[in-house]
């Protein structure tokens, strides 16, 4: 089973891909409307709402782990 | 057996003892040696597999966290609704709750990638918990997602921390979950307007 490799989802639908390509090495919520994938800014900053929104987390705190997170991911390998 | 198929055989049995070994003595106090005679290999093989003991334990976390998920995540998608799926949460952290004891009670000195991990595991659960709550007809606005799941989460947490109080030699989550279920989805029932059975 793939994993997107910007956010770590596993991908096993064709839904699951962006735009619905299993094709793609990233996820369905990690493109833009597009299909391009979202640049490292705007996924830690969706990453970091995603916690905000499930945990209630303080944003600051929220994106350092939203980065902290990102940085064991091969799309973002030597950003953070 | 081919070789892939091999270390990914002994990957996840390195993962297996250490989750045991983490319930048995403490994840703070199990050494990697441990896991490796627990796991039947050499102490170079965890190594092989996991570039720190850091590493590992994150692994046994997310391991561990994405199967809980993945079943809430199937009960949430075909609209099981909320009852069945805390049922199923309270059921898959009762399979290794000796673990998840030790988790809870160690995680504000555990090391970041750990608690990085079992963050994004507790999000994901959050977000199967909406995916649960959106198939409720309710009648009114309902409460912030964060502060559901966090009632939820820190009702459960009380009782594992405590378990020797609440259920002495057995599984609290079997023993007081019906309860703690009856109760939680009564009260997200009236926080949203009307009475979920």
């Amino acid at each position: 089973m793939k994993q997107c490799i910007a956010c770590g989802m596993p991908m096993e639908r064709p839904s699951d891909f962006a735009m619905a390509d299993p094709s793609k090495d990233y996820c369905v919520h990690c493109a833009r409307p597009d299909g391009s994938m979202q640049s490292y800014d705007e996924k830690a900053a969706s990453m970091a709402a995603f916690l905000t929104k499930t945990q209630g987390f303080d944003p600051s705190a929220a994106l350092a782990s939203a980065k902290a997170m990102m940085a064991r991911l091969p799309a973002w390998q030597g950003r953070a | 057996m081919s070789r892939r198929e091999q270390k990914s055989q002994t990957r996840s049995l390195i993962l297996q003892a250490a989750l045991r070994l983490y319930a048995r003595t403490g994840i703070g106090a199990t050494r990697s040696s441990e896991v490796a005679d627990e796991a039947g290999c050499a102490h170079g093989t965890v190594f092989l597999h996991f570039r720190s003991q850091e590493e590992l334990l994150a692994a046994v976390i997310e391991d561990f966290g994405m199967r809980i998920a993945a079943r809430l995540h199937e009960l949430a998608t075909r609209g099981a609704g909320l009852r069945s799926v805390l049922e199923a949460h309270l059921q898959g952290l009762a399979e290794n709750e000796d673990f998840y004891a030790r988790l809870v009670s160690e995680s504000p000195t555990l090391p970041r990638q750990a608690r990085i991990t079992l963050t994004m595991i507790q999000s994901t659960i959050s977000q199967h918990f909406e995916e649960a709550l959106a198939a409720m007809s309710t009648a009114g606005p309902r409460p912030a997602l964060h502060l559901m799941f966090n009632t939820w989460i820190g009702l459960i947490h009380h009782y594992v921390v405590n378990r020797d109080s609440f259920a002495p030699g057995q599984s609290v989550l079997l023993q007081k979950g019906p309860e703690l279920l009856d109760f939680y989805v009564g009260l997200i029932g009236h926080a949203a307007g009307r009475g979920e059975s």
